[in-house]
């Protein structure tokens, strides 16, 4: 095992009490911008977001209640209540925040990203949940795309090397080290 | 003179917990990882890293587990914030079949 050498992956760090440091290439964070941006736009997509009473729209409230039909979308946004009836009626009424708040995880990812020339990101821990968050819906996204199920691991890793999935799943488990990185920083700190 | 019997003290403890019985329920899920079901329960319930740990190793090991109780309100404010943390939460009421 080698240890201390630059190259050495090592994700996030806490550094003093309340800071989280990580230090991507530029590959990385190419990687993370292209994840990061098409969450936001994902969440900012409904095919009837257009006939929305826009006052309704303005107080969190749709017209819409019925779950969304793309399965990584339903897996973000899923169902409060096994009820359909109930469901229907909480989705009306926070869908709307739900998307919000996600977006606001991730546009904040972003920004963190965007303006680090270097790389080299630091984040307290308000941020730093926000990277979780995003992180997370970006591993639940590719996770539904990927079909991963509790033992699917073994699969993935056996996929052809042309099969495009393969990095696609290099990418999920990547992503997957990387947030548990920065939980384990987290975590220390709650010590 | 009013006095209780137990008849009486059970019907009017039904009464100020009638806003108690709804459950929220978080649900296995292969993706999210251990460490950070067991982090969302102590950011968002400030639950000790043991019981959070320990309703972790539940909805691990069991399929689901009840991570919080209260008004039907209170629980729908739950299930949201667990929502957007990604995690995989319904609501019910405390009576009914999990």
């Amino acid at each position: 095992m080698s240890n201390g050498s630059d190259s050495q992956p090592s994700g996030f760090t806490r550094h003093g009490n309340n800071d989280y440091v990580v230090e991507f290439s530029e590959s990385e964070k190419e990687v993370l911008i292209n994840l990061v941006e098409q969450i936001i736009e994902l969440l900012g997509e409904r095919s009837d977001n257009n006939s929305d009473d826009p006052l309704a729209a303005m107080v969190g409230i749709t017209s819409h209640d019925s779950p969304p039909d793309d399965e990584v979308l339903l897996r973000l946004l899923p169902n409060a209540y096994a009820d359909q009836v109930d469901a229907s009626e909480f989705r009306r009424y926070t869908e709307l925040t739900l998307r919000a708040k996600k977006s606001a995880h991730a546009m904040s990812m972003r920004m963190d990203l965007k303006s680090s020339p270097d790389g080299q990101i630091e984040v307290d821990h308000e941020s730093a949940n926000a990277w979780l968050g995003a992180m997370n819906d970006i591993r639940l996204a590719l996770g539904v795309r990927l079909k991963v199920q509790v033992n699917s691991h073994e699969e993935l890793e056996i996929l052809a090397p042309d099969d495009p999935m393969r990095g696609v799943y290099a990418v999920y488990s990547w992503l997957g080290w990387l947030q548990e990185s920065l939980i384990q920083a987290l975590m220390d700190d709650a010590l | 003179m009013v006095k209780l019997d137990e008849k009486i003290e059970e019907a009017i403890k039904e009464i100020f917990s009638s806003d108690k019985p709804w459950v929220t329920i978080v649900w296995d899920d292969p993706v999210n990882l251990m460490s950070y079901v067991t982090y969302v329960l102590m950011e968002l319930f400030g639950y000790s890293k043991e019981k959070a740990h320990e309703l972790m190793m539940k909805v691990h090991t069991e399929a689901k587990a009840v991570v919080s109780t209260g008004s039907r309100e209170e629980m729908e404010h739950d299930v949201a914030r667990l929502h957007e943390y990604g995690l995989w939460a319904t609501l019910q009421r405390g009576d009914q079949a999990l």
